[in-house]
């Protein structure tokens, strides 16, 4: 790790100005901001009027509440599935794109520091 | 000047193009003609009015080579833009069975768009599908050539079912103009599903998922414009307002993001993304209205940006890295943070957050199915929504440039791409905040505000909701870890069940032939023996044998000859 940070004066200054997200703290500062936005959102709820298609939209945070519930739905069925469907890479044949390397000639290797 | 373009049908600008391609030397002028190509289609198409304006004769057949109309014209403009943004992206290529490929494949596209009638639809349909599977190939590896003939077979075959259905729907209606079918017949049955593998309707998908990833790094960004598209302009001049393409729509809008969460190849998840996306603008076309076609063409033109930009990011990782897979990456915003940025530009365009082109497109298709009040259609809509948030939204940019360190420390993606993605990411920004540009080209005129309190706090609080549950699950550890593996899906099928089924029944067949065969040459072998035992030269009987038994024997062979021929 040491390594890394020896090089973060290299990195180009909109990859420093990013870089906060990785200090200390600062996933939970992001997940306060989240919170917040979450909640102001919510509120918006009561600044205006209505003209819903589906009776079921006239509900204060119908969408806030759909959202959360189908998106931890999905992650929990996929994650299911996967115990179904997960195989090895080289299941179909040894010799597929999932095992094999992109040829080297068609790309551009080139490191940052170098 | 102006007046001689005209003459030239937009698709044969094309394929000119790409056979001048094979005698300029690689470099500038490749490249100019690489990226001039689509623009002066598009100040064709842009100066041309609507209407019909080349017609040719074939055996007999009257074909419509240039029908633009207002939903042609929006199709083949998005068409012209992909194609000199995807050609921008490969700047740095020399390789000239890529670059002739991509423009022919475009021009195949382009061509079928505005093909008048079923004929001149099909050859552009096939010319699609053979100039397309060059990009896959590209890749010269054998996993890449494999891959490639599974999508040749499947996508020839799509051909073939179109071209039958034609000359059943010619059979009975005595027509072969492409317009609105009705579904019933043999014939449009057939049309339909030749639309629908290319769509990538559910069970019809797994081409997709299987090739897309297999392309080239450029040619995977021209591939996800054309076909799949093409098939949604064709389902919405042949079939808008056939019903089942709304149920059909909604399978598509689901399944895929299940897949996606856990998909650890990059390029595969955006193809599955890919497939979700094509679901919401088959719902338009099932629903037929003005509102939901225009839902579905809007919705194709952002949607090509948005996904040409995704892939492009992608496609940058992987030219400065080799590889697409999550499970490798990690961390690249530090070293890649234009990149980084233009692919979270692209998801947020995709996620439909409010100011992005996503947002202005997706709720014309969602208000539409509002309006006819399809509930539960409606609410599969919204889920598949928040679906895209979750692999297109977070998965894509979080775990290639955030997440955890992958310890690559990659250059930056090259100027030209930097240059094609920064374009891409403005429109993408541009046609959200002002969609009434693109509202201007669609085929029915526009009455939609998208930016209405209630749109907007609507969609933030669904996005916003979503992503807190991502940030607690992630954040719990719950979320599925990205890991080396393939899923199964469709392609089982064809890949392991139907060979390991005919190896099975051609193994079985083998062995019974061969005990048959052994039975009946033992039972033969020990006839002729005991025959030859009684009555051969050896055998007691041969003792008595008349010497001209030989002649009494040809005498009565010859005898019955006679008799044969007398009678017949």
């Amino acid at each position: 790790m040491k390594k890394f940070k020896d090089e973060t004066k290299n990195y180009p200054l909109l990859g420093r100005w990013i870089s906060w997200v990785d200090k200390p703290g600062s996933s939970q500062k992001i997940f306060y901001i989240l919170i917040l936005l979450c909640i102001a959102c919510f509120g918006l709820e009561w600044t205006y009027e209505k003209h819903a298609y589906f009776a079921i939209e006239n509900y204060k945070g119908f969408y806030a509440l759909y959202g959360f519930i189908v998106f931890s739905g999905l992650i929990f069925v996929a994650t299911l599935l996967r115990k179904i469907v997960k195989v090895r890479e080289g299941f179909y044949e040894e010799k597929s794109i999932d095992t094999e390397k992109y040829p080297e000639d068609q790309i551009q290797r080139i490191d940052h520091n170098a | 000047m102006l007046d001689l373009l005209h003459q030239i049908p937009t698709a044969f600008l094309f394929f000119s193009s790409a056979f001048i391609l094979l005698f300029l030397p690689q470099g500038l002028a490749r490249n100019f003609v690489l990226l001039g190509t689509p623009i002066i289609a598009a100040i064709q198409i842009w100066t041309l009015g609507m209407g019909d304006f080349s017609q040719i004769s074939f055996f007999g057949f009257e074909l419509e080579l240039m029908r633009l109309d207002s939903l042609s014209r929006i199709f083949v403009l998005i068409f012209c833009l992909a194609a000199f943004l995807g050609n921008l992206f490969a700047w740095h290529l020399r390789d000239t069975i890529q670059q002739v490929s991509a423009l022919a494949y475009a021009g195949s596209a382009i061509g079928a768009a505005l093909s008048g009638d079923m004929i001149a639809l099909f050859f552009y349909w096939e010319g699609t599908a053979i100039a397309s599977v060059f990009l896959i190939w590209a890749r010269r590896t054998e996993g890449s050539y494999w891959t490639g003939m599974r999508y040749l077979i499947i996508q020839i075959m799509s051909g073939v079912i179109l071209i039958t259905g034609v000359a059943l729907y010619y059979y009975d209606t005595g027509s072969i103009t492409f317009e609105l079918m009705e579904l019933g017949s043999i014939a449009t049955w057939l049309i339909f599903i030749s639309f629908g593998m290319k769509c990538a309707f559910p069970l019809l998908h797994n081409w997709l998922q299987d090739s897309y990833p297999a392309a080239t790094i450029t040619g995977t960004v021209i591939l996800s414009a054309f076909t799949t598209k093409l098939a949604v302009y064709a389902l919405a001049r042949g079939f808008a307002g056939t019903e089942i393409l709304i149920y059909i729509g909604t399978v598509m809008a689901l399944f895929p993001i299940f897949f996606a969460e856990i998909e650890n190849d990059l390029r595969r998840v955006l193809a599955y993304s890919l497939n979700n996306q094509l679901g919401f603008m088959v719902v338009g076309v099932g629903i037929g209205t003005e509102l939901a076609l225009n839902g579905t063409a809007s919705h194709a033109f952002a949607h090509i940006l948005y996904k040409a930009l995704l892939f492009m990011s992608v496609g940058a990782v992987m030219y400065r890295t080799g590889t697409s897979k999550a499970s490798e990456l990690g961390g690249l915003y530090r070293t890649m943070p234009k990149t980084a940025i233009f692919c979270l530009i692209g998801a947020a365009s995709i996620s439909a957050f409010p100011l992005f082109s996503g947002f202005i497109t997706k709720s014309l298709t969602l208000s539409a199915v509002a309006h006819e009040h399809y509930t539960y259609i409606w609410l599969a809509l919204v889920f598949a929504s928040a679906g895209v948030l979750s692999h297109s939204g977070i998965k894509i940019p979080f775990f290639t440039f955030f997440a955890h360190d992958s310890g690559r420390r990659p250059k930056e993606a090259p100027l030209h791409m930097l240059l094609a993605m920064g374009i891409t990411a403005f429109l993408c920004i541009f046609i959200g905040i002002f969609p009434n540009y693109l509202y201007s080209i669609l085929p029915y005129d526009v009455n939609y505000k998208p930016y209405t309190m209630e749109h907007i706090a609507g969609q933030l609080q669904l996005l916003l909701f979503a992503l807190l549950a991502f940030a607690i699950i992630y954040r719990r550890g719950l979320h599925p870890p990205e890991i080396r593996a393939v899923n199964l899906d469709t392609d089982i099928i064809y890949r392991k069940l139907i060979p390991s089924i005919v190896l099975y029944v051609s193994f079985v067949l083998t062995a019974c032939f061969k005990l048959i065969n052994i039975f009946l040459v033992s039972i033969f072998e020990s006839l002729l023996s005991r025959f030859h035992h009684s009555h051969g030269p050896d055998s007691p009987r041969a003792a008595s044998w008349p010497a001209g038994a030989m002649v009494i024997s040809i005498a009565s062979l010859l005898g019955l000859a006679l008799f044969v021929i007398f009678f017949s």
